[in-house]
């Protein structure tokens, strides 16, 4: 069977050589009958004539070669498809609509789908990547809702969870890579020595971290990734053992790791050893995560995530015995979720994505009920030549082929172009930011989602081709026959089927506008939200400086200096520094202990934002001062310890007095006295982690000195726009220290900007989805309405004959399309009511219902489909009775 | 040329394989071939005889392949493969199992029932 099937193959596609070589051989046939003829002594005329009888039509002989070697399907095939063709030319306008629509529809799917397809579908790139899972501590009634797990939970879980073959931590981190004079800041990813082992993939040169080195003074050791050994190293074989400096201390490279190598979207290229002390391993510092360290662990393949979260939880609980704070943790609702890798790092942006994705769906669905509509009206058209054709023998078979292969070449020439679409789709949904997506780099066009969007094509090539095909079938062709006009008249359950296509593309468009302008309604929300303090002409940037180079003092000189030099450049009016920025992405909160304030029945210690700031952070920011003063330089340097708080955490605490004079402790236990802050202003509250943040989290500002951090931020409020100081702001640091590279530089705004890229790229996809819905159900509602325009043309005719009024014939129509107006609109309000309650997830202080919008839907809609009618009627009403009448 | 009889419907491919399993022939050979080894009774009707080969060929059991006619010109030349020469033996076998059944049926004699 197999064998038959290649020979086939190797004839199809050696087609001329097949027909040249029967061509010949048919040849040589008759000319040897005729030689052997004129031989036995007949006159060469008679032989030839008698050998061509004798052997019959050569056409006919040569068809029945063909069939023989099954070729005849295919000819018949490509007869059709080249029937199919010419009616397709023939009829450009619809050809035209119909390839666009695909095009645009099934090209918006492909790009939705390419990024669902890399987000939430492909596989993370590891062995058994089902198996792999995270672990983090939450304390929700603290409003921590994610803090991380912390090095004492790593090291009393290590092998004692029997439902992990494998666990292990992570940080990330940034670092400064190279020798003086030519340093880089690299991404890197601080990791524990079982850590490639959980992943299943590790260095393909050299070997992985060992628990040595798992100390400060031993942890001079460092993996490269492929990329970064090929530009640093070029791939040098020989570059195990070879030296790299990082922050300025030399280690030792022991490892290459595979070129694929990527740990979810980090873009680590350098890998360290998450170096400890001991006495950051013990139960003291068990609830100190802060978010920093990341656990991941291998599941036993017969283990389950529920057994390891209740193997987890039962060690929770025997550990917390003994623990002095296991009231206060309890009390916050302390756990440790277990869940899986993949689904948690893209927890987020699953929603929104498949919201895209249902409003994709929703489009496509629209176009396909235009075409099939379309087609319908077509093949209306067709009646007569069909009936004709079934009359005269065509088979039934024959019908319904012809029509899946007219209906299949457009929707495969719909999907070749939508691939275009597609990928068109792709590069402007990168510039909307969809490589910043969790392990959105990942996102391309690829073999297999071309194979999806044409496989989809042609099934839907085949889906439209069942009603047309039983359109033509069920014509009885006495009725198409007799019926005088070249058309014949549509039936009653054919008008019903193009009126439910009509009423449901525009409860579909309803709803993907209502959609589009809820999530439009929430990014306006979102945008009007005041960050807290004025966020216009502020340039920041983060400053990265080794613990090497500088110690604690040196810190505290560096951004002395630093803070005079900017201050005095042109076009700056004042400049800060502060641990982090607001919306910088990183967002870590700590506790307090605040003087005299007993925790309430109920009530867990709260995680605050809290920053050291040093310069003139609160005027470069823009916080405006409630009451107080703000910090200055010489906090840091005075003996007494003050602080700033913000309004939210002074309202938290002190709800009826003085937030002034008040004192607290850096922690979550009281210190003593002399270690306790006082408070000597109260400013303004910001926003930290994004403007749609609900948790008035409190924030303290400590001075620089008692806050000291790896990194810090650079804030500079400028008279000039913000951006065109960034490079002014790199050469004043690099003149204070040539290596020091200065990161992340943005304006505010931008980060503000930025963080909304989740809420503004929906929003705008969403807003064009629903302009081609509308398109196409105008485009939709048009033809139809002309085509019964031009259907009832002699019964117009007859009426105006009679003495209707051209008004009387536009309302008719107009009444028509009202009717399917109202009942699409109703059956959208339903369908755009659930779509806001599915969408409450990604929504921002908007309700399910919000009357606005359906009012605003109502109108576009009903404005969109009264324009689709007014010219199909008015051309009713233009008809002229005598031309209608004698028509035919 | 003497008497012809009418060919057997399905007996067309039998004789083609066993003409080309003598010895490679082109379609025009196939002919000569079939009228000589069955004497000139059996005259197989031309028309048909090139959709026989194609058929046979895309089942695999002929072979085809061009090569020089005995008059130097190029001709496609069918040879038995192995599929073809094992259903030649199982057609050869199972004709005559019936063309002696039925000799046997047809020559019975009153006596013999």
């Amino acid at each position: 069977m197999f064998k038959r099937w290649l020979s086939l193959f190797r004839v199809l596609t050696r087609r001329r050589d097949f027909e040249d070589g029967m061509s010949e051989e048919l040849r040589f046939h008759v000319e040897q009958y005729v030689d052997e003829l004129v031989r036995s002594g007949m006159s060469p005329e008679r032989a030839a004539r008698l050998a061509r009888m004798e052997f019959g039509s050569l056409a006919t002989v040569k068809e029945d070669c063909r069939e023989q070697r099954g070729l005849h399907l295919f000819d018949e095939f490509r007869r059709e498809l080249n029937y199919a063709a010419r009616l397709l030319r023939k009829t450009p306008g619809f050809t035209a609509t119909a390839l666009l629509t695909l095009a645009v529809c099934l090209g918006a799917n492909l790009t939705i789908f390419a990024v669902i397809d890399s987000v939430l579908l492909r596989p993370l790139p590891f062995p058994a990547p089902d198996r792999l899972v995270t672990i983090f501590n939450t304390y929700p009634k603290a409003g921590v809702e994610r803090d991380g797990s912390s090095l004492t939970n790593y090291y009393e879980r290590r092998g004692h969870i029997s439902a992990f073959t494998s666990l292990s931590i992570s940080s990330y981190g940034t670092e400064i890579i190279g020798e003086p004079g030519s340093t880089e800041r690299e991404q890197t990813m601080r990791v524990s020595p079982d850590f490639f082992a959980t992943l299943g993939l590790g260095p393909v040169i050299g070997r992985t971290f060992t628990e040595e080195e798992t100390t400060s003074q031993t942890d001079h050791v460092a993996i490269l990734s492929d990329t970064f050994s090929r530009q640093r190293f070029t791939a040098d074989p020989h570059v195990i053992g070879r030296q790299i400096r990082v922050n300025s201390v030399p280690r030792t490279v022991i490892g290459v790791l595979p070129p694929a190598f990527r740990f979810l979207s980090s873009d680590a290229r350098v890998f360290l050893p998450l170096a400890s002390r001991l006495e950051d391993r013990t139960p003291a510092q068990r609830h100190s995560g802060g978010n920093v360290i990341q656990m991941i662990a291998r599941l036993r393949s017969d283990a389950t995530l529920a057994q390891a979260q209740s193997e987890i939880d039962t060690q929770n609980a025997a550990l917390e015995v003994d623990d002095p704070q296991a009231k206060m943790i309890a009390d916050a609702g302390f756990r440790s979720l277990v869940v899986s890798l993949h689904a948690d790092h893209v927890a987020a942006i699953r929603p929104t994505l498949l919201l895209l994705q249902a409003g994709a769906i929703a489009l496509l669905l629209i176009g396909a009920v235009n075409l099939v509509n379309l087609l319908l009206v077509r093949a209306s058209g067709r009646v007569k030549e069909l009936a004709v054709r079934q009359a005269l023998g065509a088979s039934r078979g024959y019908v319904v082929s012809e029509v899946v292969v007219e209906t299949t070449l457009l929707t495969l020439a719909g999907g070749l172009l939508g691939l275009a679409v597609g990928v068109g789709g792709i590069h402007l949904l990168r510039a909307l930011g969809a490589d910043h997506l969790p392990l959105g780099s990942r996102i391309a066009f690829d073999m297999r989602l071309a194979l999806v969007s044409l496989v989809t094509a042609i099934v839907m090539g085949i889906v439209f081709a069942v009603p047309v095909a039983w359109f033509n079938l069920r014509r009885h062709l006495g009725n198409a026959l007799q019926s005088e006009s070249r058309g014949g008249t549509s039936g009653r359950a054919t008008q019903f089927l193009r009126h439910g296509f009509i009423v449901s593309q525009i409860a579909l468009a309803f709803t993907l506008l209502a959609g589009a302008g809820l999530l439009g309604l929430s990014l306006q929300r979102a945008m009007a939200v005041s960050p807290g303090f004025q966020s216009d002409h502020i340039l920041t940037g983060q400053i990265l400086l080794p613990w090497a180079d500088y110690s604690e003092r040196a810190r505290l000189a560096f951004i002395e200096k630093l803070m005079d030099n900017v201050g005095h450049l042109p076009g700056v009016l004042s400049a800060g520094v502060v641990n982090n920025v607001p919306f910088s992405g990183h967002s870590g909160k700590s506790a307090a202990t605040v003087a005299g304030h007993v925790l309430r029945p109920g009530e867990s210690a709260r995680g605050h934002y809290s920053y050291g700031v040093a310069g003139d952070y609160f005027r470069a920011m823009g916080f405006s001062l409630r009451s107080g003063r703000f910090l200055t330089a010489e906090d840091s340097h005075r003996s007494e310890r003050v602080c700033v708080v913000d309004e939210d955490f002074a309202r938290y605490y002190w709800p009826n007095a003085s937030a002034i004079g008040q004192r607290l402790w850096d922690g979550s236990e009281a210190g003593k006295d002399a270690e306790a802050f006082t408070v000597v202003g109260v400013v303004s509250s910001a926003k930290q982690a994004g403007l749609t943040e609900e948790e008035a989290q409190g924030a303290i500002y400590y001075p620089y000195a008692f806050r000291v951090g790896d990194s810090f931020f650079v804030a500079a409020r400028t008279s000039l726009p913000p951006e065109s100081l960034g490079l002014t702001l790199q050469k004043v640091v690099r003149q204070i220290d040539p290596n020091i590279p200065v990161n992340d530089l943005r304006s505010m705004d931008t980060r503000i900007a930025d963080s909304l890229v989740t809420r503004r790229s929906p929003a705008l996809l969403a807003g064009l989805f629903s302009g081609i819905a509308l398109l196409l159900t105008a485009i939709g509602t048009y033809g139809v309405l002309s085509y019964a325009v031009a259907q009832r043309r002699r019964e117009i005719g007859l009426r105006m004959a009679l003495g209707a009024q051209q008004a009387q014939i536009r309302g008719q129509f107009f009444y028509l399309s009202l009717r399917l107006l109202s009942a699409g609109t109703t059956l959208g309000i339903i369908g755009a009511w659930l779509t806001g309650r599915a969408m409450q997830a990604v929504l921002f202080h908007v309700p399910a219902l919000s009357l606005s919008i359906f009012a605003g839907a109502t109108c576009v809609m009903a404005l969109v489909s009264l324009v689709a009618c007014l010219l199909p009627s008015q051309r009713a009403a233009r008809i002229s009775p005598m031309e209608a009448l004698a028509e035919e | 040329m003497g008497k012809t009889a009418e060919l057997l419907p399905g007996t067309l491919d039998m004789l083609i394989l066993k003409a080309v399993s003598l010895k490679p022939l082109h379609g025009y050979g196939v002919l000569q071939r079939i009228r000589q080894i069955s004497r000139d009774a059996l005259e197989i009707p031309q028309g048909s005889l090139y959709p026989a080969l194609y058929r046979l060929e895309h089942h695999d059991l002929i072979a085809a392949e061009w090569g020089q006619s005995e008059n130097n010109r190029r001709a496609k030349y069918y040879s038995l493969t192995a599929a073809g020469r094992r259903r030649l033996r199982d057609e050869t076998a199972s004709w005559n199992r019936l063309a002696s059944a039925i000799a046997a049926a047809l020559n019975t004699t009153p006596e013999e029932v």
